[in-house]
This record gives C-alpha cells, structure tokens and sequence, in this order.
C-alpha cells in the first residue's frame, strides 16, 4: 500500500471515529458521536455563531478573545461571550464534570480554538485530500483520484451558506470554492481517456460554481469528442466564447480556439 | 450613532492569471472577480479600475446611507473626505458622486462633459510627451492594440452620448 493511501485511509478512519464531526459546506450540522445535534439544542444564535467563527479561524493561532468579540458583537461585553461559549460547551460535551478542562475548545490564557485532533471538519478533510491529490497528480493517478473523489464527495455546497454577509466567513468560503474548483478540473483531466461521461460531469459541476472557468470549457470539448459528440463540443465552445465575453469583454485564450480549430478539421 | 456593522464593506477579490503566446509574444492576461460580502453583489473585470470604482460605489452608498439624516452640504463634505482616500479617482469621482445627490441626469451629462474634457487633454499630453522615437520602437501588436484600445473607447463613448440623448429627450 502506497504512503498516499495510507494517509488517506487515516483521514477516512477519523471520519468513523471521530467524536465530533461538522459539516459546514453546504449547511451546517454537528454529530456528536453518531447522533445529529438538534437545532433546538444551540438556543441562540451567538453560540452557533461563535463555533463558525472558531472555524473559520482554526488555522491560526488561537483567538484572543477580545479579537473574537470584536468580530462578532457590536456591544458585547464578557457575560456575552462566556454565554455563547458555554453554550458550546454544553452541545458538544452535555455530560462533562464541572470544573474539568473543556475538550474540544481550547483555552489559553484568554485565547481560544478548536482542538482539531479531536473534531473532525468537513472543511479541513476538503483541504488535506486535495493536497494529497496535488501531491499525487502526474505520478500516482490511483491514490490521486482517490483523493479527489473524497474530497469531491464531502463538498455538499459553499461554506457556510447561512452566513455569505459576514466578513469573517469570506476567507474560507472562497477558499472552499477554489479548493473544489481544482478538485473538479484535476480529476476531470484525469478521467478523460477513462471516462469521458464522468469528465463531462465533473466539469459541468466545475462551471455551475463558475461559468468563467475556461480550463472546464476545454476539457467538456475534448470529453465530447472523445464520445464522438462533435456538435456538443462546438456549442461549448460558443457557450465559452459568449461567457467570456458578457463577463469579461474578452476571447477564449489561443490554447481553447486552438482545441476547436482541431475539432472543427476532425471530418 | 450607526452600528459598527452599518460602517463596514468587505470585499473579496480573485485574480486569474492566464499566460499565453499569440503572434509570436508571450502575453499575461488577469481576470478578476470582486465581490462584496455585505451584499453578496460581484462583478468580473479585466481592469483593475473597474474594480475600484465598485469599490468606490459601494463605499459611497454606505457613506450616503450613514449621512442621509443630514443636511445635502453637509452630506456633500462628509463624501468629499470619505472619497479623499481615492486618489485615483479623486478627479472625477467626488464631483460624479455629489451630483448624483443633487440631480441623476444632469450629472450624466456632466460625466460626458469631464470624459470628453480629459480625451482632448490625453490627447494633448500625448502630443506632448510622446517621442517620435519611442514609437520607433513600438512593435506591430503594440500599434495593433492602441489602434484596438482606441476604437473601443470610441465606441464606449458613442454609447454614451447616445444614452444621455436619450435622457435627454426623455425630460
């Protein structure tokens, strides 16, 4: 068995096993163990809000709580945030013993995050089976599709969708998205020759998120071609070129107007 | 007092760069998509100043919306300094947004007067500027893209005069 699939059959294990799963892409939805956690259990909204917010930032350093109230109230004062923390406390370890170090918030001094070895993210497992598709792209296309695959299957929707007016979800809903836009493009290319329907798929989905995505116009043409749909690849083109130039005011790059050049000559 | 939610835009801006080769030089071209968060509207461009005058507008209207208590010179001092700040744009932009307070048509027809005022005094600067063996140098995609550059914007403000034409019959 090949590093790669090792890594990855880590990551899918911790999927199982995990005590804590969150999905954010697409909506949102916590497990705790194998139950789903009810709505009615957040009570209001700041707490939910506050564990999004240690999401969105749980790469960087932990947060100082100052900089995290700031984000997320207009007048807050510390009764607030002690509030919608205990509130997370609370969903995520009901039967924890009082005066007992909380799990999976960590606290220092008077900085927060999530601790990300005891909870799974949709989001972060997006992240780690991309790089390991990158890492493997070119030089190993069995673990490289493989991890496209698990990441394409855990991408449910943009990233908290619930919360598109609020800046500090930006960074990641945007990185979502260009993360799956190169899941997509990069097994699509890979599943070419093999399975040009699943191509034609993948980049359909590719442009339902951007439909100024010129490398999945070129990949849906030769797809179509590749099924001996000749027509279909041309009106992709022409769909390309009308796309670009609403959006842009500009061609299809020389490499796009070269493929249907070639399409074109194909008697 | 506004709630601090109120005084805020974010925006989030994505750049595509494609690298190519046509008529045997390498070219760049970037793609751009900015968005802004608050109100989820975006716009693609391939000029970074496209993207600055969205910026400008929006910011503009937030200023708009946090003055609108306020008297028209007051909330004309306020715009003034709050879109100090774009200097590439301070020229033209206060006094296109200050009339877009007082009268939306007349400020159209303002805007046409201030393009065409700054076509004639380009046209100057390059006549003045411009020397003769500079162009030597210039290659024949570069005459092939000012002579491209320059029909465009002919045709732009074509557009547009036939637009405040329309305005103007409409009154």
């Amino acid at each position: 068995m090949s590093e790669s699939i090792k890594k990855l059959e880590k990551l899918i294990s911790f999927q199982e096993y995990a005590p804590i799963r969150i999905q954010t892409l697409g909506q949102f939805s916590i497990w705790r163990g194998s139950d789903k956690i009810d709505s009615k259990e957040w009570g209001r909204d700041k707490t939910i809000q506050l564990l999004q917010y240690l999401i969105s930032n749980r790469r960087r350093n932990a947060q100082h709580k100052e900089t995290i109230m700031d984000n997320l109230w207009e007048d807050g004062d510390d009764r607030d945030f002690k509030v919608a923390l205990h509130g997370i406390h609370k969903v995520l370890e009901p039967a924890r013993p009082s005066r007992t170090e909380p799990t999976y918030v960590i606290r220092q001094g008077v900085s927060y995050q999530l601790n990300l070895e005891k909870i799974w993210i949709d989001i972060d497992m997006l992240e780690k089976y991309i790089i390991i598709g990158n890492e493997t792209f070119g030089n190993d296309f069995t673990s490289a599709k493989k991890a496209y695959k698990l990441a394409i299957a855990i991408y449910q929707g943009a990233y908290l969708p619930n919360r598109i007016y609020e800046d500090w979800s930006s960074e990641e809903r945007e990185k979502a998205q260009l993360l799956i836009l190169s899941a997509y493009i990069s097994l699509a290319e890979i599943l070419l020759e093999e399975n040009p329907l699943e191509t034609i798929r993948l980049t359909q989905n590719a442009l339902a998120i951007d439909p100024t995505w010129e490398d999945a116009y070129r990949l849906q043409m030769q797809a179509y071609v590749a099924k001996g749909n000749r027509p279909q690849a041309i009106k992709t083109f022409q769909k390309c070129e009308l796309v670009l130039d609403q959006e842009y005011g500009v061609d299809p790059l020389p490499e796009t107007k070269k493929l249907m050049r070639e399409i074109q000559e194909i008697s | 007092m506004s709630k601090k939610q109120d005084q805020t835009a974010s925006f989030m801006v994505r750049f595509n760069q494609n690298i190519f080769e046509e008529d045997g030089e390498s070219k760049v071209q970037w793609r751009g998509k900015i968005s802004h968060v608050q109100e989820g509207d975006e716009q693609n461009f391939t000029d970074f100043n496209d993207a600055l005058i969205f910026m400008q507008q929006k910011l503009a209207n937030l200023t708009k919306e946090a003055t609108k208590d306020k008297t028209t010179e007051q909330q004309e001092g306020i715009l003034q300094k709050s879109l100090y700040m774009w200097k590439t744009m301070k020229e033209v932009g206060p006094k296109v947004l200050m009339e877009t307070i007082k009268d939306p048509k007349k400020q159209l027809s303002q805007f046409q007067d201030q393009i065409q005022g700054q076509i004639s005094s380009i046209g100057e600067e390059i006549s003045e500027k411009v020397q003769i063996d500079e162009w030597r140098n210039a290659s024949r995609s570069d005459y092939k893209k000012v002579k491209k550059s320059i029909n465009e914007l002919s045709a732009q403000i074509k557009k547009l005069s036939e637009k405040i034409d329309d305005i103007s019959k409409n009154k």
